[in-house]
C-alpha cells in the first residue's frame, strides 16, 4: 500500500513538472500578456496567431491568423503588408491547422516588434468598430 | 433482497466518474483559459504612430501620381495643349476626390463621426498641401500598418496608379486621323514620328 502512495505521488510530481514546464507564466488567462507566435513554414511562408500546439497531435493549430504581403507596389513606408487571414475568397473561419511536418521553426512574437504592434493596433480598431 | 454488487466493480464505476469528472473540468478549465486569453491593444500613443504612418502613404500615394501626371503634361504631345489640359486637370482632380476620400475613410476607421472625418480630411488635405511628403527631409521610421489600415493605402495606392496611368495613356494618345484609309503610294522616306514617346517613371 505505502508503495502504491509513493507511485502516485511521483507520479503526480512528475506531471505538475511536465505541466509547469509547458505553462508560461506571462501568458497565464487573467493576468499575463498575449502570446502571439510566428510559424514558419518549409515553403518559406509565415503564420502569426495564437498556438496550440497539442501533444502527440499531427498538426498545430493557429487561431486568429495573420500573414505578411509583397507590398512593393504599395506607397507604405515598408515593402511588406500585414494581412488577416479571413477575407480571401474561400473566407476561412478564423482556425488553421497545419501539417507538423511542414513547420520549419516555432517563434514567439515580442509584442513591441512590429509585427506585434500593427496585431495590437488591428486589435483597436477591431473594438472601436464594435 | 438486495441485489450485491462486488467491491471492485463499485471502485472501478467510481474511478470512471471521477475520471470522467477531471476531463470534463479540464475542458471547463480550458474554455475559461481560452475565453480569458489576454489579448493586447495599442495604445493612443501607438495608435496615433500608425495613423500618421497611413497619412503619409496616402499622401505619397496622391503625390507620386499627381507628379507622373505633371510630368508627362509637360512632354511635348501629340494632342492639344487645350485637350491635354483638360486631361491632367480632371486626372488630378479625380486624384484629390480620391485622397480627401482615404484620409476620410482613415477617420471613420479610427472611430471619428461622418462631419469629424469630413473636417479631419479636409485638414489633412491642407496640411500636406502646405508640406508635401516628397518635400520633407526627415525620413521618419518606417510602420508596418494594422491590416486595416494597410487596406486604406492599398486601395489608395491602386486606384492612384490607374487614374495616372489612364491619364498618362490619354495624353500620350496619337492624335485622331481625319481619313483611316492608308494611302495608295507608300512614301518613299520614312518620317519621324510627330510626338516623342514619352517615357513613363
Amino acid at each position: 500500500m505505502t508503495l502504491v502512495r509513493v507511485l502516485v505521488a511521483a507520479g503526480a510530481i512528475a506531471l505538475g513538472a511536465l505541466l509547469g514546464a509547458a505553462v508560461d507564466p506571462q501568458s497565464l488567462p487573467f493576468v499575463g500578456t498575449e502570446r502571439i507566435s510566428a510559424v514558419f513554414l518549409l515553403d518559406g511562408q509565415a503564420y502569426f496567431g495564437h498556438l496550440e500546439d497539442t501533444p502527440f497531435s499531427g498538426t498545430i493549430v493557429l487561431r486568429d491568423v495573420y500573414y505578411i504581403n509583397d507590398a512593393s507596389k504599395v506607397t507604405t513606408d515598408l515593402p511588406v503588408g500585414l494581412l488577416k487571414r479571413g477575407n480571401e475568397l474561400h473566407q476561412p473561419v478564423d482556425v488553421m491547422y497545419i501539417r507538423r511536418d511542414k513547420v520549419l521553426a516555432i517563434e514567439r512574437v515580442t509584442p513591441g516588434s512590429p509585427i506585434g504592434l500593427a496585431i495590437a493596433a488591428q486589435r483597436s480598431l477591431d473594438r472601436t468598430a464594435k | 433482497m438486495g441485489v450485491r454488487i462486488p467491491i471492485g466493480t463499485v471502485r472501478i464505476v467510481l474511478a470512471v466518474i471521477a475520471a470522467v469528472i477531471v476531463v470534463v473540468l479540464i475542458f471547463i478549465v480550458g474554455a475559461v483559459a481560452h475565453s480569458n486569453e489576454p489579448i493586447a491593444t495599442a495604445n493612443p500613443a501607438q495608435m496615433k504612430v500608425q495613423q500618421t504612418a497611413v497619412e503619409r502613404d496616402v499622401e505619397r500615394a496622391y503625390e507620386q501620381s499627381a507628379q507622373q501626371i505633371t510630368k508627362v503634361r509637360a512632354l511635348n504631345l501629340a494632342i492639344s495643349a487645350a485637350q491635354a489640359d483638360q486631361i491632367a486637370t480632371k486626372a488630378i482632380t479625380d486624384l484629390r476626390t480620391l485622397r480627401h476620400s482615404a484620409f476620410q475613410s482613415l477617420g471613420q476607421i479610427t472611430g471619428m463621426a461622418a462631419a469629424e472625418a469630413e473636417a479631419y480630411s479636409t485638414t489633412t488635405e491642407t496640411r500636406f498641401d502646405q508640406a508635401p511628403v516628397s518635400r520633407q527631409t526627415a525620413s521618419p521610421s518606417p510602420v508596418l500598418l494594422a491590416p486595416r489600415f494597410y487596406a486604406v493605402v492599398s486601395r489608395m495606392s491602386e486606384l492612384a496608379t490607374l487614374i495616372a496611368d489612364q491619364a498618362t495613356t490619354q495624353l500620350t494618345a496619337p492624335p485622331p486621323s481625319a481619313s483611316p484609309v492608308p494611302s495608295v503610294a507608300p512614301s518613299p522616306t520614312a518620317r519621324p514620328s510627330a510626338s516623342p514617346s514619352p517615357t513613363r517613371p
